[in-house]
């Protein structure tokens, strides 16, 4: 059963609703993020913790590998220095680690999101990118009642339900 | 919680969301207006002279530019650091602001990031060029060569720089191009042609807007925006580090850092002004472009306007303070005074003394005179690095070394060239794009209403 409303706090009412009947939602498609849905269908994304690690590793390849170039492989002469100028190397280490943060956080959010590039949409409703917000629940899902339903999502203000 | 009677509607004209998309996609489905095709020819122009003016550069070599033994750092180097300076308003304006929440941001931020992308590449040119042979460019990448393996010095800024600049490119693109992706959805969705459903489908990358993609797209731009706050701090430092760490008078200071960060936040900030006063008159985007949100850039511009005022004062102060002769002489004989008087003063009059005439709300609300001062702010800054890398090349400490510098017509024609790729890029931008981030301003849009959320009814 799919439950279309015009606004965000139609949807929200709805949302939670159903969520205190005890059923599942399957999912939201909405213009824009919704923190109350965002929250109420109890995701949760790694995403951040997975920067962090990508980012110690970066920080940690870049350094060693200026190390490596620059103390192990071919230790060079810059008017006495020392061959491993540690606060010199910061400099790139970090511009790389956020380099290397961004394009590996990409790619994980690609895969983890499901968007990348000539992937068919699947769309449900197809106002859901412009003015719809549009909830979806499976029949299956356990105390799945048609009727209650229907009548949850007409109470609040749902302008097309769709069977 | 944004107070509405405190400060304003954030979008004009009580737009229902599916209004909003139209108004905002309505130049992507409209007939290509006349206007547009006349600039695109103009600025084809402009850049057509700069790929001959570049083709000579590399076919003949350096020796086509004006630059000598003495200012080895011409034009190049100028337009190099005023590009890159342009091209941080696309960070600072959507990563700050959205670091601190600023709701009004989503109308500018996409036109600041584009800007930002056209721009850095633009910038990127001229070093490449300037190294002489641009097809061994790739020597400067720390990979293992079999030339020993000699590896590039890691303690030279301009290591730090290529690093910065090269990174800085692919991270705003990246930034700039997820944030459009439910905005191509969208496209995809409410268009009738059936080449536009295809076409912005293939960018949209499948986007429906589920709770699973936001719910990861938020954290996405929470990592991307936390982290690429620390670039806008970083490339433009690492770029007055090309200048700061050498011995030249009037680059050797520790001020160069911050005052680089703050004049590139400037020229980025009187660009995007210059930018939605155009996107706002042509496409007439008022409703959206408010003139709060006019008045808000003008208000922060008068603010860094203080702080390079303060900056250039300080400058010629602690030439003055430190005794040094070569410092004293290249301030006050080489720069306020000689020659180059000028570009000093203009740069002074454009980036000091001209945007304090925001202060005045007549000003700040005529829409033409916010647009002749903003570009007045953009040729300052151009002076300042004038200023910065020609007086004190000119001059140094050798008498017996002094040059004069003026740059040879192929020069010119590269600089042209890049202000023709700039704006093809930007009517690009305009025609092809929503220019204004369509899903953020409708998270907005509910903030125009009075009560609380909750209490909706």
């Amino acid at each position: 059963m799919v439950g279309v409303f015009d606004n965000e706090f139609d949807l929200v009412k709805a949302f939670e609703k159903v969520k205190a009947k005890g059923v599942k939602v399957d999912e939201v498609y909405t213009p824009y993020p919704i923190h109350e849905i965002l929250e109420g269908m109890g995701k949760k994304t790694r995403i951040t913790h997975a920067a962090f690690f990508y980012g110690l590793f970066g920080a940690l390849t870049v350094l060693g590998g200026m190390y490596y170039a620059a103390v192990i492989s071919w230790p060079l002469n810059f008017g006495g220095k020392p061959f491993n100028t540690f606060p010199s190397f910061i400099v790139v280490t970090i511009v790389a680690t956020i380099l290397i943060v961004t394009i590996t956080t990409l790619f994980t959010f690609s895969a983890r999101a499901q968007i990348f590039p000539g992937k068919a949409a699947k769309i449900v409703h197809p106002g859901a990118t412009d003015d719809k917000f549009v909830m979806v629940l499976k029949s299956g899902e356990a105390g799945f009642e048609a009727g209650e339903i229907e009548q949850i999502l007409k109470d609040s203000g749902a302008s097309e339900i769709i069977k | 919680m944004y107070k509405t009677s405190i400060r304003g509607k954030l979008i004009q004209g009580d737009k229902s969301l599916s209004k909003i998309s139209q108004d905002i996609l309505a130049p992507i489905d409209a007939k290509t207006p006349r206007w547009w095709y006349i600039a695109m020819t103009i600025s084809m122009a402009m850049f057509g002279w700069g790929i001959y003016c570049k083709y000579v550069t590399i076919s003949t070599g350096i020796g086509t530019w004006g630059v000598n033994n003495t200012v080895g750092w011409g034009w190049a180097i100028i337009n190099f650091v005023w590009w890159i300076g342009i091209g941080h308003a696309g960070t600072a304006f959507s990563i700050f602001l959205l670091i601190l929440r600023q709701k009004w941001r989503t109308a500018i931020n996409r036109a600041a990031e584009a800007m930002t992308v056209v721009a850095v590449g633009c910038a990127g040119l001229f070093p490449l060029l300037h190294m002489g042979r641009p097809w061994l460019f790739f020597f400067i990448f720390p990979y293992p060569n079999t030339r020993g393996p000699l590896w590039v010095n890691f303690n030279s800024p301009l290591f730090w720089d290529f690093v910065a600049i090269s990174a800085y490119l692919l991270i705003s693109a990246s930034f700039w191009y997820f944030g459009m992706v439910p905005d191509f959805a969208t496209i995809r969705d409410t268009t009738k042609s059936k080449i536009k459903k295809a076409v912005y489908g293939f960018f949209a990358f499948g986007w429906t807007g589920s709770s699973r993609e936001w719910l990861r797209f938020e954290a996405l731009s929470f990592v991307l925006g936390g982290i690429a706050a620390v670039l806008v701090v970083s490339v433009h430092s690492i770029v007055s580090t090309d200048f700061a760490v050498s011995v030249e008078p009037g680059w050797h200071t520790t001020i160069f850092p911050p005052y680089f960060v703050v004049g590139a936040i400037f020229s980025g900030f009187a660009m995007v002004l210059t930018l939605v006063t155009l996107m706002r008159k042509l496409y007439n985007m008022t409703d959206f472009i408010t003139d709060s949100h006019v008045d808000a850039v003008c208000r922060i511009l008068i603010f860094i306007s203080l702080i390079m005022g303060t900056a250039y004062l300080t400058e010629i102060f602690m030439a003055w303070y430190s005794g040094s002769q070569y410092e004293m002489f290249t301030f006050f004989q080489n720069r306020i005074t000689g020659d180059y008087a000028f570009q000093f003063w203009a740069m002074f009059t454009c980036n000091a003394l001209i945007p304090q005439l925001f202060w005045f709300k007549a000003v700040r609300s005529r829409l033409w005179i916010v647009f002749i001062i903003s570009i007045f702010i953009n040729i300052g800054m151009w002076y300042e690095r004038f200023n910065i890398v020609i007086t004190s090349l000119t001059k140094n400490y050798l008498p017996a070394n002094w040059a004069t510098y003026s740059p040879s017509i192929i020069e010119i024609g590269f600089f042209v060239g890049t202000l023709g790729m700039f704006s093809v890029g930007v009517l690009l931008f305009f025609r092809y794009i929503p220019m204004i981030a369509v899903s953020e301003v409708k998270s907005i849009s509910k903030f125009n209403e009075e009560i609380e959320p909750k209490e909706h009814h």
